[in-house]
């Protein structure tokens, strides 16, 4: 018996792009999450390790103003964004919370809204 | 007659509840209570014999090696797919054992499932060596070093127990998933050195219902009784299969 | 023979909440916890577009103690994340062999697990020195 007698040979799935966007996500997660966490939402609100005027108006304002940092915002808000949407989709789908199109709008749907919205506010902000 | 040694003495009992289902009389599976005695030596599998030579002649159940070598009882034992040749009451007592068919899969009777499916997915991904460099006979054999055989020998020692796919949620919410086995099966032969067939089995799992119904649960390497890990079969061919996706202009064109 | 009439099980609605799934999908959503913090980054970039009166308030959200508390929650589920990532990166990876022998996959996450280690502990260093300088 031939593989050919089994059946057409599948459709190609658009699932690599989530999956590599997830994986990307992931990855930088995984190596700088921890830290900008600590970073932003702990010692800087706080003063622990770093002075009180550190995350300040200007401060950010020239951080978000550099293409660099701009490069570095986007590429950390869209990729998390992509990974917890990719997570929170199979999540979903594992739980049969509804139906396949409204979880996929629910969850990438938002990320790629949020993702762009990011893009437009750093074009926005100006250098 | 000779005495028998203690430990082989069928000194105790323990009930075994089992998923009893015949079709032509039942609407549907309901559990029938056994108590058997048993001796330290004895597994699941001759608990099944003996109350089918002692209890009950019409109870149905695959099995034929006793070694865990043949793949045939694969079964659920107290919620967890196993093997029940290599499963041991003495393990289980004081019971009561559940044992139920093969988790996701369709009964056929009592603890028979249904494995036609499974046959064809395993068909469908070319499970022979499709040679990268053709040979004759006088050609003499090809040759294979250690490094090259250990790339793929853990996932050639699958036995087809199907046990991964009781394990998947994957498969059991989308039986039409190509699932851990099948996939143990693929990256067999992928992963020979002999063997230059990787484009078409690719063709063949880069759909929904290949390898991208895989969430990366992971317990059907956990419950594989051969260590065969089919979840890494699974999970490196998302990987190929992601990187064909986007680079599938700059493959070569297969040979005839 | 016999007549033939397949039984079929339904999955029960709720096996993402029993062993041995629930680790899975508390390992998921780690994830979700992942993409929360963007959120909280996206909405400090908004306030920060909106002028300084904006971001003034987004920072003493920030600075309050429920804040502290959801970032130390958030920090947890990233460390998880951060563990389970590589315990689940092998199996994405071919089979390596190295001198004969196939790799383990607890050495590849031992490895990813130093090498996000440092990472981290980089960015930390990095960012304090800055602080401390300017």
């Amino acid at each position: 018996m031939k593989p050919s007698d089994i059946g057409p040979r599948p459709h190609r799935s658009f699932a690599p792009v989530f999956w590599l966007l997830f994986g990307a996500g992931g990855m930088l997660s995984a190596l700088f999450g921890p830290a900008l966490i600590l970073l932003t939402g702990i010692m800087a609100p706080q003063g622990w390790g770093l002075p009180a005027r550190f995350t300040d108006f200007p401060h950010a304002l020239e951080f978000a103003r550099n293409p660099v940092g701009k490069l570095v915002a986007l590429a950390v808000i869209a990729l998390f964004l992509f990974h917890g949407a990719e997570r929170l989709f199979l999540t979903l789908k594992d739980m049969r919370a509804g139906a396949l199109p409204v979880l996929r709008a629910a969850t990438y749907g938002v990320a790629a809204l949020m993702s762009l919205a990011t893009l437009i506010l750093l074009l926005l902000i100006g250098f | 007659m000779t005495d028998i040694p203690p430990a082989l003495e069928k000194s105790r009992m323990i009930q075994l509840r089992v998923l009893r289902y015949c079709p032509s009389s039942d609407s549907e599976p309901s559990f029938v209570v056994y108590n058997v005695p048993f001796s330290d030596d004895m597994s699941v599998l001759q608990g099944l014999q003996a109350i089918k030579a002692d209890q009950d002649g019409s109870l149905s159940f695959r099995w034929s090696c006793r070694m865990a070598v043949c793949g045939s009882c694969g079964m659920m034992i107290n919620d967890e797919p196993k093997l029940a040749c290599e499963t041991f009451l003495r393990d289980l007592a004081p019971g009561p054992v559940t044992i139920e068919p093969l988790r996701n899969f369709p009964i056929e009777r009592d603890l028979v499932v249904t494995v036609g499916d499974f046959v064809k997915k395993i068909e469908s991904i070319y499970p022979y060596i499709m040679p990268k460099v053709p040979k004759s006979i006088e050609d003499g054999p090809y040759l294979q070093t250690p490094a090259q055989m250990a790339a793929y020998d853990s996932f050639a020692d699958c036995i087809n127990c199907m046990l991964c796919y009781a394990a998947c949620p994957q498969f059991g919410a989308n039986p039409a998933f190509i699932g851990p086995g099948a996939m143990a099966m693929l990256q067999r032969y992928n992963s020979d050195s002999r063997d230059g067939g990787q484009l078409q089995r690719l063709d063949q799992i880069h759909g929904e219902d290949g390898v991208w119904s895989c969430t990366a649960v992971g317990v059907c390497s956990e419950v594989c009784p051969k260590q065969v890990d089919p979840a890494n079969a699974v999970n490196q061919n998302k990987t190929r299969s992601a990187l064909d996706f986007f680079l599938r202009f700059l493959r070569k064109a297969p040979s005839p | 023979m016999s007549e033939q009439r397949p039984f079929h099980r339904p999955m029960p609605a709720n096996w993402w909440a029993h062993k041995p799934y629930l680790s899975y999908t508390l390992r998921e959503l780690t994830g979700v916890a992942v993409a929360l913090y963007g959120v909280i980054l996206l909405a400090g970039l908004v306030c920060l577009w909106l002028g300084a009166d904006a971001y003034a308030g987004y920072q003493d959200v920030i600075a309050s103690k429920l804040s502290l508390l959801a970032h130390l929650l958030l920090l947890v589920a990233m460390l998880w994340h951060v563990v389970t990532w590589f315990q689940t990166l092998p199996k994405t990876m071919p089979r390596l062999i190295l001198h004969g022998k196939p790799v383990k996959p607890q050495s590849i996450t031992a490895i990813g697990l130093l090498v996000a280690g440092v990472c981290s502990v980089a960015l930390l260093a990095a960012v304090v020195a800055l602080g401390a300088w300017s």
